[in-house]
């Protein structure tokens, strides 16, 4: 036990206890500030799914008021996960199933927990400590241990440090609870039940003592076992002797109380650094201008392209970050259809988006250092160059694309792909290419049937114009209508195929369509449809009769 | 030519569950209204709606009443296309009915699934109208493939199905099932292939839709059908769509008039097992009737009961109910010779002829109920007998009839599952895509399960907008959805036996349980049918009584029985009277405990009251105070009575005068619809069914109305004609009449017996029978205890697995608990392990003579069957062995009775029980007789090694004792103990938690519970306990009661709705609370505790085991820090993160139990 180095390191370990909860409530209350935060956690935060989960804020009285608390399915019932202040102090504690909390608490707002973005989120925290000291560890749940052996003084000292970094958390609403020792195990300890404590080397035994045995975060029954025995406090049990201790509750729990007690230490195991490959350039004075940012940049992107190419990688999200003098971090990130492997490639998609950019770059006092990294990366296969040309025309497009929506924004440049609905118009969904792409290309449309003719015409109008027809009443095909002032006879007609509207959707019109696939006496073929039925929609929604609408939808080959 | 007469014949009502959007009695209205001359249910695979529509029938809403043609649908798992099969014969509908027990019954087939092949129609074709229904697209050849097959089966007739669905192609398809029919020689069939019988229901089919796909509505695209056209449609509107092929309209009803089958075809036949051949069943019934009256009175039957003998005997004779009554006491005969309590009940049940066949033990004449009174002639139903079994071997009493009549004889009825406002909510709510939380907020507004819809004001509640689209739409459809058929399940003991195959009545299908098989039709239907139905129903009470009975028997040398125990104990009654009903069956609920002072029981008959009137009919009719000031002679005894014009002045007297002019049962209310409102039998027989099945939407307010208008016009006071119909409403949702309770008094008094006189036996009883009954171990041994039985703590020298009596302590044995009370022990039920005995020998006997099997597996290849067999063989073996390595509690008594044990070594030696066990025991502190408390016991326990430790490291073991002597461990303050026992074993014999708070609490001047029942009216007190139950009826209007619980007894506290919205964290919240409030004292001392002001003490609890906790301590001085969580620091004990701790740790005593 005493043969410990003497080299020792300093530990700062950081706990969010209201982590999930923090993290909804940050979600909930972001706008377009919060976009682009100073320190830049929220950019790795789970944007809002596509679903209904983004209609959740208008269901719910958004204010802050309310006790807020975010349930996990558990032995299949929803237990409380997470809870904030509010809600701890109606009463509510974590394990609770959520009928018994809104018994208690009728008004409390309930989210589902969703452990892949709180460990998003824990891992963007962590990445943001990354300027405190490149030794960042994971402590799951919800917790990070910072290695600042040699670092605090940059900050002005270990409290200083810990006191930026907390209230840094603190601003962006994270609760925090943070300590520093000697040994992990010892400043974990600690943030369970002191806030803000900084124990000197050598007096960790003294700092736990007094804390009961369950702040080890050992296995609930060894915890009770202690109790059991009274033994209630760290010092209780750290006055039996090892072996008594071993014998009963296993080495790797006493293993736990040396660290906490500091009389031995594991090395925290920092978490992989995220981005793949790293480029930077430090700046003895901070630069401003555009040129040397300009110039920078592609410097470091040919040594990063150089990098990955050794390992046969290209890049697929490129991440610029200008860190200020002043602290703040700006993130600027690229993302391409196809792996990126040359220089000026990087060059050129950087300086395509700076430019586009509505909220440019602002330098403040200068930055002194840029990193560049490529976060996200995939293997290139080195392709044989084939004569045909034609062959790699995806290739061109994607770069293609990738361009002009460097330029335009990636949402303009579209592809279409087919969507499971009886609607027409909703068939077909314009979708953002550089996403897509790939989609598109092996999209299953609905097949026509053999034998059969088309049922859905080859141009469909964006807009159905409307016409004038005379039909047959109550579902009969048109005999003649009358369509941009030119009057047809129809020769053939077929149908109604009947589509009803989706009358989950509250917007637009809800009323059934008769559509018939009609031919004139020139051989032209039309869609048209009439809206709403005779009986059931026509006179009900107007108290009498009146005359339907007709509609021109498409035209076939 | 079109002819405007359409029948439609292929209808999927929401007994295809999931596909359907209408109730079958929808489809039979709305017939009505369009005219149609016929309609043919045909849902998939299944005729389980089809006794619904029948019955709609008789509605007398329903003028013009279309013939109803039952078939079904078959699906088949082959890729046959549907084919729609309407019998035309009562022969022909016993092999659709065989048929689809054929594709329910299969080996691998599980419950609710039916797999057909087409092979198995072909079988089954004779007498059958098959109808082809292709789908959307087709293969020509293979579909006049399949229509030659069909033709050159037995069938009667095969048509070709139609349907115009506005695909847009409709008439090219028509054309083309035209000349498919022409050239097959067959005639095509219109039909629209209904789902629904009106167009609105598209948005609640839709959903059902997406129920069924297990996805949402924004997800399940073309999977919707693209419009709403698949409605009951009006005879002109179908001849115009089939303009082009009106002869398939018309052939239409050409199918309808070939079908000559109905339901009241089937007749039924009671089984003839029961009466020995040579005999008729009135003659045996006779002869038994009368030796048993011999046997119960060996003296002399009194005149009075042989005169009620002769004269029920007449009217079952008249009404050929001999089977009957013949088949209920073959059963209960079975029953008692394998020494299971039973105990008969409904309104046949407590008949003399009853009494003397020892169905039940209730002496009719000591409640003069008049059994013909409730077999109506009119009511040409089946009496109703339920027969209560132990609850833990009613299982030996099914396998039973099962080997007496046979698996093709006899079934288990079904339960229709419906859709309650909860499981609706959350359906829906899924399928529109809202999450959860949205779902269950909404699902949690609805406290119980008593309303009909959600109001808006529930949706509020659930702080979510009722305006919001999504969030109305969803409550808007589960309305829409309540009441529909989620599925079948199997009745809890309802069979229906039959003297031929059962399957040619109705199919029969696979239950979840293994060897388990229920029919497709529920209570209802079976008695719309008039089928023999016998309950075996399971009461844990039972169970309880027998394990007295037993522990008297071998304690105390004394056996009695249910219709033995003496009745009429004035010491008994005195008990009841005090409110004094822990563990005692029926009456032991806190509004019961409550009423008994008031009632003040003497006799039986006040039992019967005392079990009906703490029930929401009474109390919604508002007739319990009437009668309890009628009772305390506060208030004349008056009969409402008709104006003289109308008849009897007394007509009401004769119903109500047992229970001093107020309706208190369900029988009595409908008397009062005979004889006030002149209800027809027929009527009244539709309002029992509307009451029953609350669920006939609208029926029920066409009652009211009739009801209280019909007492009005006869001159009887309004309020008092409202007042029956509300009770009557209230039975709607809970009905108990007169002759169940009357069987259940008898358990009451039979408990309070046990109770009165034999405390030990009835605290060990019931301990043993748990979980049951409303009350905590610990509340039943605290009750024990003050009834002067000694109970001793778990202890490995002395405990079994059940608790046990030990020798006379004083005026009673002692109470030895058992191993079963500690959370998370081993140990096997006897009950279960006699009952997996008889299962195994059970299924010896099949495999021996298997026809039994046969008959119903027929014709499936013979290797799968006799597999099947093996496998049963095999089967115990095995299971014998899991058994016995998991009964740790066996092991430590045979180890015991080879040695006494000395020390922990050698226990955990002898029974090489696992760590696990060891560590359990320890907790319990149950090694108190080797010397060892619970701490230094688990202490030792937890160094042993962790698995049975080899002869080798025995010693090596044994050598590091000493050292570890070295440092004793702090002694165990006794609150800790207590708090560790309720952690353990739910209940501490060493003292209660309060107990150790009580000198802080006094300070307080706060009271104990015990003193608030001798304080003084309007007094201000305050008091503390832990909260042992919350409750908030349905029918007391938002007020809630707790049942506080400290060293000295109980306290009841009432808090108005107004407190509880202030106090409502601490009311709902607290383990340990201090009410503040006025005392309210009734003259006959029920005294409760209003509530003012809640504070919530679970601290003071949780500091009673980790005293850590409360330590002051040095919090080292850091740097000043922005206070990560802005607390209160009142509410933390250390760090706000101290609220984030394991649910375990908070858990000191078990929760309170709160029934809302």
């Amino acid at each position: 036990m005493s043969a410990f180095s003497q080299n020792r390191r300093r530990i700062l370990s950081l706990w969010l206890p209201r982590l999930p909860i923090d993290r909804i409530k940050r979600r909930l209350s972001s706008d377009a500030r919060a976009e682009h935060i100073s320190c830049g956690i929220n950019g790795r935060l789970s944007p809002p799914s596509l679903t209904h989960k983004g209609g959740r804020n208008e269901l719910y009285d958004a204010s802050t008021d309310t006790p807020s608390i975010v349930v996990a399915k558990q032995n299949n019932a929803l237990q409380v996960f997470a809870l904030d202040e509010k809600a701890a102090h109606s009463g509510l504690v974590i394990g609770m199933p959520l009928a018994n909390a809104r018994a208690i608490c009728p008004h409390v707002q309930a989210y589902d927990a969703d452990e892949a973005a709180d460990d998003h989120a824990i891992n963007a925290i962590a990445e943001w400590c990354d300027r405190f000291t490149p030794l960042v560890a994971l402590d799951s749940p919800h917790g990070l241990f910072l290695d600042i052996t040699g670092c605090a003084h940059l900050f002005g000292g270990e409290a200083a440090m810990m006191q930026l970094l907390c209230g840094a958390l603190a601003a962006q609403g994270f609760a925090v609870s943070a300590a520093i020792a000697g040994t992990a195990v010892c400043a974990r300890t600690l943030t369970r039940h002191v806030h803000g404590s900084i124990v000197r080397e050598g007096e960790e035994a003294d700092a736990v003592r007094t804390l009961p045995v369950s702040a080890l975060g050992a296995d609930a029954a060894v915890v009770t076992g202690l109790r059991r025995a009274g033994l209630k406090t760290i010092g209780d049990v750290a006055d039996r002797t090892r072996h008594e201790i071993t014998a009963r509750f296993g080495a790797p729990f006493t293993t736990l109380l040396e660290q906490a007690l500091g009389q031995s230490d594991a090395p925290i195991s920092p978490r992989k650094p995220l981005p793949d490959y790293i480029v930077e350039k430090r700046f003895a004075e901070p630069v401003s201008t555009e040129g040397v940012i300009s110039a920078t940049l592609s410097g470091l992107g040919r040594m990063l392209v150089t990098a990955m190419s050794q390992q046969g990688r290209g890049a697929r999200r490129l991440e610029a970050r200008f860190f200020r003098t002043d602290g703040v971090v700006r993130t600027i990130s690229v993302d391409t259809g196809q792996a990126v492997t040359r220089g000026e490639m990087v060059d050129r998609l950087f300086r395509e988006r700076l430019e586009a950019l509505s909220d440019p770059l602002d330098p403040g006092f200068g930055f002194d250092l840029i990193r560049l990294c490529a976060s996200r990366t995939e293997i290139v296969v080195q392709q044989q160059r084939d004569l045909d040309a034609n062959v790699h025309d995806n290739d061109e497009l994607t770069a293609l694309i990738d361009r002009i929506a460097a330029r335009i924004g990636g949402k303009r440049v579209v592809v279409h792909l087919p969507q499971d609905t009886h609607i027409p118009e909703r068939a077909v969904w314009a979708a953002p290419a550089q996403y897509h792409l790939a989609a598109a290309a092996c999209a299953v449309w609905p097949a026509r049937a053999v034998d059969e003719p088309p049922s859905r015409p080859l141009r469909l109008f964006e807009r159905p114009e409307q016409i004038k027809v005379i039909a047959q009443v109550p579902d009969g095909p048109p005999a003649r209508f009358v369509w941009r002032r030119a009057t047809h006879a129809v020769i053939h007609a077929e149908g109604p195929e009947r589509i009803a509207m989706e009358w989950w959707r509250a917007k637009g019109t809800m009323l059934t369509r008769d559509y018939f696939r009609v031919e004139d006496e020139t051989g032209l073929r039309f869609w048209l449809y009439r809206d709403g039925l005779y009986d059931r929609e026509i006179a009900q929604a107007e108290g009498r009769a009146v005359q339907p609408n007709w509609f021109m939808h498409g035209l076939f080959a | 030519m079109t002819s405007l007469s359409y029948a439609e014949i292929g209808i999927t009502t929401n007994f295809s569950f999931l596909r359907g959007g209408s109730h079958p009695q929808d489809y039979v209205h709305q017939a009505s209204l369009l005219h149609l001359p016929a309609i043919g249910i045909a849902d998939h695979n299944t005729l389980a709606g089809v006794v619904r529509a029948y019955n709609e029938l008789e509605n007398t809403a329903i003028k013009f009443k279309p013939r109803l043609l039952i078939g079904s649908r078959l699906v088949f798992t082959d890729n046959t296309p549907d084919i729609l099969v309407f019998p035309r014969d009562r022969a022909a509908y016993g092999r659709l009915c065989r048929l689809l027990t054929r594709g329910k019954l299969g080996k691998d087939t599980l419950k609710g699934e039916c797999h057909l092949k087409f092979d198995d129609l072909l079988e089954f074709a004779e007498g059958q109208l098959l109808a082809l229904a292709l789908p959307h697209r087709f293969e020509e050849t293979e579909a006049l493939g399949i229509l030659d097959r069909l033709r050159s089966s037995r069938a009667n007739g095969v048509w070709l199905a139609a349907s115009l669905l506005y695909r847009g192609d409709d008439r090219r398809r028509l054309a083309r099932l035209h000349r498919m029919a022409d050239c097959a020689c067959l005639p095509l069939l219109a039909t629209n292939e209904v789902l629904y019988h009106h167009p609105s229901r598209r948005p609640l089919q839709d959903v059902l839709t997406c129920i069924r796909e297990k996805t949402t509505i924004d997800a399940i695209g073309k999977r919707l059908e693209g419009n709403a056209e698949r409605h009951l449609k009006p005879a002109d509107e179908m001849a115009r769509l089939f303009r082009d092929v009106p002869e398939a309209i018309a052939e239409t009803t050409r199918f309808a008039d070939r079908i000559v089958f109905s339901l009241d075809q089937l007749k039924y036949q009671y089984p003839d097992e029961p009466v020995p051949p040579g005999k008729t069943a009135q003659r045996h019934l006779e002869d038994l009737t009368w030796q048993g009256a011999h046997r119960r009175f060996p003296a002399r039957i009194p005149p009075k009961t042989k005169k009620v003998l002769h004269k029920e005997l007449r009217l079952i004779r008249k009404l050929k109910y001999a089977h009957y009554f013949l088949t209920v006491h073959d059963i209960v005969r079975y029953a008692r010779e394998q020494k299971i309590l039973c105990q008969g009940r409904g309104s046949a049940a407590n008949s003399a002829v009853c009494y003397v066949l020892d169905v039940t033990s209730v002496d009719p004449t000591k409640i003069d109920l008049l059994f013909e009174r409730f077999i109506s002639k009119e009511r040409l139903e089946p009496p109703d007998i339920d027969v209560d079994f132990e609850h833990s071997r009613r299982e030996e009493v099914m396998q039973y009839v099962y080997r007496r009549y046979g698996r093709h004889r006899a079934a288990i009825i079904a339960t229709v599952i419906h859709y309650r406002p909860r499981s609706a909510i959350r359906d829906v709510g899924k399928a529109l895509g809202l999450t959860e939380d949205v779902t269950s907020a909404l699902a949690d507004t609805v406290w119980g399960s008593w309303g009909k819809g959600l109001d808006e004001n529930q949706v509020k509640q659930a702080g979510l907008d009722p305006q919001n689209p999504m969030v109305e739409l969803a409550v808007e459809l589960a309305a829409e959805l309540i009441e529909f058929p989620r599925h079948l399940s199997q009745h809890v003991g309802g069979y229906v036996l039959t003297q031929d195959r059962l399957d040619t009545y109705v199919p029969i299908g696979n239950a979840a349980m293994d060897d388990r098989t229920f029919i497709e039709w529920d209570k209802d239907d079976v008695d719309a049918l008039s089928m023999m139905k016998v309950d075996v129903l399971a009461l844990g009470m039972l169970t309880c009584i027998r394990k007295c009975f037993d522990l008297i028997e071998r304690h105390k040398g004394e056996r009695w029985e249910l219709a033995t125990v003496p009745q009429d104990q004035k010491p008994v009654y005195d008990m009841l009277s005090r409110g004094e009903s822990l563990g005692v069956f029926q009456v032991e609920s806190r509004a019961q405990m409550n009423m008994l002072p008031r009632l003040r029981p003497r006799e039986f008959y006040d039992l019967v009251i005392e079990v009906a009137i703490v029930r929401p009919g009474p109390i919604q009719g508002d007739m319990v105070h009437p009668y309890l000031r009628r009772r305390n002679g506060q208030e004349k005894e008056v009969y409402p009575s008709p104006s003289p014009a109308h008849g009897d002045k007394d007509e009401l007297r004769k119903v109500l005068h047992k229970t001093l002019g107020v309706p208190l049962f369900q029988e009595q209310a409908m008397r009062i619809a005979i004889e006030a409102a002149k209800f027809t039998p027929e009527e009244a027989n539709g309002l029992r069914r509307a009451m029953a099945t609350f669920r006939n939407v609208g029926t029920i307010g066409k009652f009211e109305s009739k009801m209280v208008n019909n007492m009005i016009a006869r001159g009887y006071d309004p309020q008092f004609a409202k007042n029956c119909f509300d009770q009557i409403k209230g039975f709607g949702s809970y009905g108990f009449p007169e002759s169940h309770a009357a069987s259940f008094a008898q358990l009451v008094y039979v408990s309070s017996w046990l109770k009165h006189y034999h405390p030990d036996a009835f605290c060990c009883g019931l301990l043993n029978s748990q979980p049951m009954g409303f009350y905590a171990p610990a509340q039943i041994v605290g009750d024990a205890r003050k009834n002067g039985v000694e109970v001793r703590e778990i202890d490995v020298s002395f405990s079994y697995a059940q608790n046990t009596l030990e020798e006379e302590s004083g005026k009673y044995c002692a109470v030895r608990l058992g191993f079963r009370q500690i959370d998370g022990f081993r140990w096997t039920d006897p009950d279960e392990a006699r009952l997996k005995r008889i299962q195994e020998s059970f299924r010896g006997v099949r495999s021996m003579n298997s026809d039994v099997q046969l008959h119903i597996r027929e014709s499936r290849d013979s290797p799968m069957c006799s597999a099947h067999l093996r496998s049963g063989a095999d089967a115990p073996s095995r299971n014998d062995a899991v058994e016995e390595i998991d009964d740790w509690a066996e092991r430590i008594v045979s180890a015991r009775a080879r040695r006494p044990f000395t020390s922990l070594e050698d226990f955990a030696r002898d029974t090489a029980l696992p760590k696990r066990a060891l560590i359990l025991l320890a907790d319990a502190d149950a090694f108190r007789s080797i010397g060892l408390d619970r701490r230094t016991a688990l202490w030792a326990v937890r160094r042993l090694p962790d698995d049975v430790p080899l002869p080798l490291f025995e010693t090596a073991d044994a050598r590091e004792q000493p050292d570890e002597q070295a440092q004793p461990l702090p002694l165990m303050p006794l609150a800790e103990h207590v708090v560790a026992d309720y952690q353990t074993i739910r209940l501490s014999l060493k003292g209660h938690p309060m107990q150790f708070l009580r000198s802080k609490f006094e300070r307080e001047r706060v009271i104990p519970c015990a003193s608030v029942s001798d304080t003084r009216d309007r007094q201000y007190v305050r008091c503390a306990g832990v909260v042992l139950v919350r409750q908030r009826p349905g029918s007391a209007k938002g007020v809630v009661f707790m049942t506080l619980e400290d060293e000295t007894g109980i306290a009841n506290i009432v808090v108005w709705p107004k407190v509880m919205e202030r106090f409502r964290k601490e009311v709902m919240g607290a383990r340990l609370v201090l009410v503040e409030g006025y005392i309210q004292s009734s003259p006959e001392k029920v005294v409760h505790l209003v509530a003012e002001r809640l504070f919530d003490r679970s601290r003071d609890l949780m500091g009673l085991a980790n005293d850590a906790f409360s330590r002051k301590q040095a919090v080292p001085a850091g740097p000043a820090l922005i206070e990560p969580l802005n607390d209160d620091p009142r509410d933390h004990l250390e760090n706000p993160a101290q609220k984030i701790r394991h649910p375990r740790d908070v858990r000191i005593l078990p929760p309170s139990r709160d029934f809302h």
